[in-house]
């Protein structure tokens, strides 16, 4: 059974496994610009990048633009892709706008961007959970035949980061959703051009860290062992660790 | 955040543990050091160090907190990849909380920091 986490030595929360179940169920349906073929394509490459020498030579080569080779791949996705998908698993801090601009010149448009840089994250933080408790990766989802909706938000605005997102006023309609109190954050919109990698990042995101409305409560949520101020002190190590300014 | 939560519930906290101090992880966070180098192991992929960071987080504090610690851990392992993919720029730069923290961390040195500086600066 998908995410039983029956040969993890610990007891796993439901919740979490839930989530995790939920997305796997949401990677193999076809997504607003991708097939769900090419979605479980990006998902595997997520796990080729993670083993790429050539992402280690770049990546510790002062300019990454002074290394050539090629990337470990399964030939599915084309080269601007997989290109895309291990520099986001890989050397995140080296994204450039000129980075995002270029590849969607190569016909990666910013909507494939963005929703694959939503299952990027997602698999990686999903396949990183199981790293953490000593656990294999769970088997990818076969993929559900489709086509993309190729649904975009009414409103969008091009003044913040690399991408086109949903402005603070704009989460109306289809989207009103997903900032129900009329406030949010630029890491919240970040991913907005494509509405439902929002709603998957906010439903792993309440599972494996907080709520939106629980990120509120600064002292312990009832559901976990550990209080805030634990949860903010791994949560801080890591983003230092990844040189995360945000 | 984890000076607010220090704050909220009137703890002394050295926020230095961010930055790998085993001393000021210790500070005032119970299971600190322990939290500390298992999410830094994971994070460094250091496959030996997290073997024995999971044992000794379990050792001391359990498996429930190893799996809420491994929860955490994993969602800003993506985290820190939707900010840096994206560009976003920190929401209240000119906040004197966040101006402070960032001297105190040297959080101006990360690649990642030209996207909110640069959008400051702008």
């Amino acid at each position: 059974m998908t995410f039983s986490y029956s040969d993890a030595p610990y007891p796993v929360r439901e919740d979490i496994k839930q989530a995790h179940k939920k997305f796997w169920g949401n990677l193999a349906q076809p997504g607003s610009w991708w097939t769900g073929a090419q979605r479980i394509a990006i998902a595997a490459e997520v796990r080729n990048a993670v083993d790429c020498e050539y992402c280690q030579e770049r990546k510790s080569a002062l300019s990454p633009f002074t290394v050539s080779g090629k990337h470990r791949q399964d030939g599915i996705l084309d080269e601007t892709a997989v290109n895309t998908v291990h520099q986001i698993v890989t050397d995140q801090g080296r994204i450039t706008q000129a980075f995002v601009d270029d590849a969607a010149q190569q016909g990666l448009t910013k909507e494939h961007y963005v929703e694959l840089t939503g299952i990027v994250v997602a698999v990686f933080s999903i396949d990183e959970f199981n790293r953490a408790l000593g656990v294999a990766p769970e088997a990818l989802p076969q993929a559900v035949a489709g086509d993309p909706s190729h649904y975009r938000p009414e409103h969008v605005s091009s003044d913040t980061g690399f991408v086109p997102m949903i402005p603070v006023d704009g989460a109306v309609g289809n989207e009103r959703d997903l900032w129900p109190t009329g406030r949010s954050a630029n890491v919240v919109r970040a991913l907005t051009l494509v509405p439902n990698a929002l709603r998957d990042w906010f439903s792993l995101a309440s599972a494996q860290y907080l709520s939106l409305a629980g990120m509120s409560n600064l002292i312990r949520d009832d559901n976990r062992s550990i209080n805030r101020m634990q949860m903010e002190l791994i949560a801080g190590r890591v983003s230092a660790i990844n040189q995360c300014f945000y | 955040m984890l000076r607010a939560s220090a704050s909220v519930t009137e703890t002394s906290i050295d926020i230095q543990g961010i930055n790998g101090d085993i001393t000021a992880a210790a500070k005032g966070i119970e299971f600190g050091p322990e939290l500390m180098r298992f999410a830094e192991s994971l994070a460094r992929r250091n496959e030996q160090a997290l073997a024995d960071a999971r044992g000794e987080l379990l050792h001391i504090a359990g498996p429930a907190v190893l799996v809420d610690a491994a929860g955490v851990a994993a969602n800003f392992q993506r985290m820190v990849r939707i900010a840096d993919a994206t560009g976003i720029p920190v929401d209240n730069l000119a906040n004197d909380v966040s101006q402070k923290i960032r001297k105190e961390l040297d959080l101006d040195s990360f690649s990642s920091a030209k996207n909110s500086l640069e959008t400051a600066s702008s």
